[in-house]
């Protein structure tokens, strides 16, 4: 399955290339939790505190769906 | 020895009082509203004489207390009606509680004229000073400052203020003399104004000097208080980094990011206009991205935007950029500071400004996304023509003269930057607080977007009148306290914070508070507030959102606002 992908707040640094919030594609099998789109990007799982999928939060161990729209984000605050 | 300065502005004379046995033991908004309560007519006309503007730094300001220099200003909110408290960072409050000083009062109105009043540690005067008026901010400040004392605070409004525009804030100034950290809300610069008073000039060399009784029992505590906060990912992480406008991509991904006059959740270009990119141009451009806008603060969330015309914004807050950028679909951030600075220079709450211009499009005065529109729009504010005093009336006064229905405020104070569909906890708060809407007032999108004090759905209807109400109790605490309102980020995930700020408290005043103690004091500052507005004509009607809220789904969760009478239960304590 093809998600996209968009790191935020200085996770980008983990992956070649990337961008903050500019979408990327990556590819998983059908099945894969958000914890394997983290092995697979090679970002620590420590530091990724909010994970939403389609605007919804989802836990490391939730299963996405092909197509999703995944963002990924350190701790961040502010009011 | 701790004291109330009164500066009677219709006779123009100062008295200086032991400050009343009553509110010794308040600080900050504590103080402010209890006051408000007790002084200020409720059905008063808040430009008139019977209205009262007082200034107090919280409890814990002037020591050495992490990030404690919080400044609350409190009086009959010409905007909604209603009692108001309106807090600002800045340097000001630590000086006040250095000199000893527990809260100046401003009452009464002069005939004619305009007048600055000048405190030091041996005396305090009211001035003429018609040759101040009309005077920006960020002149006026650099002025009062080589006249009296380069190191002065300097409180004061702007031309909006002295027009007695209904969103007129009073600001003062950062450590580097930039007159933008404002108490903005519900335009008390007006109160000011109506007031004849221009600015008030405060000189104290001393930051960390407010008498604290056993000082050793409180810089341990202090200590452990500043750990508590660097040991948090958000407070010792995420706000130094990339300070609050690092929210942008959060809340648009979340989906409940206003966009275009509240009508979307999402705004495309949103991280055009977000921490991230501030950041980076700000660094650029030799200015910061991280920033304290008074010392002693350890979270340092504000920054320093160098714009192109040479001019500084600092800072550029999220709510601000959200309120000039995806509210307007405007996706340039030096349109954004150019509006950010017109505001702070003229002497507008920044978000009643956007919400404005965001009514003002709805209306199809000036195009959504035209940014030029927009500044030369703001710029009709300082000339005080009808378009000007329209925009600085605030948005419930714009779409009544422009016949919008889609004016996003609560008793007639712009709703903030998260829509309350899809972050439904804010919602409750809204539609509930005595402020008018307003997101500080119980941050509810900690638990609902930030997974900070646990998580609650933020497109569900559980959880979410009991979330408001233990922030908005927990809130008033804090604001009595002087603290920044940051500090909740750790608190609310840490067992130790609570006590660790009773200790703090104790052991400047000597006092045994427990807890429990402090708990009722954010329940009795609401209580009053709720108190001075039954008294000046709110019933449940006015806790309520807008009806289009309840009416239109927000995309992309598709979700409407639909709590009602359940909103009634925010305050059965």
């Amino acid at each position: 399955m093809l998600l996209e992908v968009r790191l935020y707040s200085g996770l980008e640094k983990y992956v070649e290339n990337a961008q903050y919030g500019k979408p990327i594609q990556v590819e998983l099998p059908e099945g894969a939790t958000v914890k394997q789109l983290l092995d697979k990007l090679g970002i620590p799982q420590e530091q990724v505190f909010s994970v939403l999928v389609n605007g919804t939060h989802y836990n490391c161990s939730d299963v996405m769906e092909d197509g999703d729209r995944v963002a990924l984000f350190p701790p961040v605050g502010g009011g | 020895m701790s004291k109330f300065i009164r500066l009677d502005m219709t006779t123009q004379k100062v008295k200086i009082e032991e400050v009343p046995e009553k509110y010794r033991a308040l600080g900050g908004r504590a103080l402010t509203s209890q006051f408000v309560l007790d002084e200020v007519p409720a059905t008063c006309h808040p430009l008139g004489p019977k209205n009262k503007l007082i200034i107090a730094p919280g409890l814990l300001s002037g020591t050495s207390a992490p990030s404690s220099g919080r400044l609350s200003i409190g009086g009959k909110s010409p905007l909604t009606g209603g009692i108001k408290e309106a807090n600002a960072g800045g340097i000001t409050s630590q000086k006040l509680a250095s000199l000893g000083i527990k809260a100046i009062v401003i009452e009464g109105k002069p005939e004619k004229g305009t007048f600055i009043a000048r405190v030091t540690a041996d005396s305090v005067e009211i001035i003429p000073a018609d040759d101040l008026a009309g005077k920006g901010t960020y002149e006026l400040t650099a002025i009062l400052k080589e006249r009296y004392n380069e190191k002065a605070g300097v409180i004061c409004i702007g031309p909006a203020g002295e027009m007695k525009m209904l969103s007129a804030g009073i600001t003062n100034n950062d450590p580097e003399g930039n007159s933008s950290r404002y108490a903005g809300r519900g335009g008390l610069g007006a109160v000011m104004g109506s007031k004849g008073l221009k600015a008030i000039v405060v000189e104290c060399d001393k930051t960390f000097d407010a008498p604290v009784k056993d000082k050793e029992r409180f810089k341990t505590a202090a200590r452990k208080f500043a750990d508590i906060l660097l040991k948090h990912p958000v407070c010792g992480e995420g706000l130094p980094k990339f300070g609050t406008n690092v929210l942008m991509n959060i809340i648009n991904e979340a989906g409940t990011l206003p966009t275009r006059n509240f009508r979307t959740g999402r705004f495309d270009a949103a991280g055009e206009v977000s921490g991230e990119k501030l950041a980076e141009v700000a660094v650029a451009r030799g200015g910061k991205a991280t920033h304290a806008c008074h010392p002693g603060c350890v979270m340092r969330c504000s920054n320093v935007y160098p714009m192109p015309d040479g001019k500084v914004c600092a800072p550029i807050e999220y709510e601000t950029a959200w309120c000039f950028g995806p509210n307007l679909e405007i996706s340039d951030l030096d349109v954004v500071a150019k509006l950010n600075y017109i505001c702070n220079d003229v002497g507008l709450d920044t978000i009643e400004a956007g919400c404005t211009l965001g009514v003002l499009m709805e209306a199809g005065v000036i195009p959504f996304g035209d940014g030029q529109a927009a500044i030369k729009a703001l710029e009709e504010v300082v000339k005080g023509t009808p378009l000007g005093r329209i925009i600085g009336a605030g948005a419930a006064v714009a779409g009544k003269v422009y016949g919008v229905t889609r004016v996003p405020a609560v008793k007639g104070q712009s709703i903030p930057a998260y829509d309350p569909r899809s972050c439904r906890g804010n919602g409750v708060t809204y539609a509930t607080t005595p402020m008018g809407a307003d997101h500080t007032a119980g941050y509810a999108v900690t638990a609902n977007i930030l997974k900070v004090g646990g998580y609650v759905d933020p497109n569900k209807d559980d959880g979410q009148i009991e979330l408001s109400r233990n922030l908005q109790v927990a809130t008033a605490a804090v604001d009595a306290t002087g603290l920044c309102l940051f500090v909740a980020f750790a608190v609310l995930d840490n067992e130790e914070g609570l006590p660790t700020i009773v200790e703090m408290l104790n052991a400047q005043y000597g006092t045994e508070l427990t807890v429990e103690d402090v708990t009722a004091l954010g329940q009795q500052i609401l209580k009053n507030e709720r108190e001075f507005n039954a008294k000046a004509g709110f019933t449940k009607a006015d806790d309520r959102l807008p009806e289009f809220f309840y009416e239109e789904e927000l995309t992309p969760h598709k979700t409407k606002f639909a709590l009602k009478e359940e909103l009634d239960e925010v305050f059965n304590f």
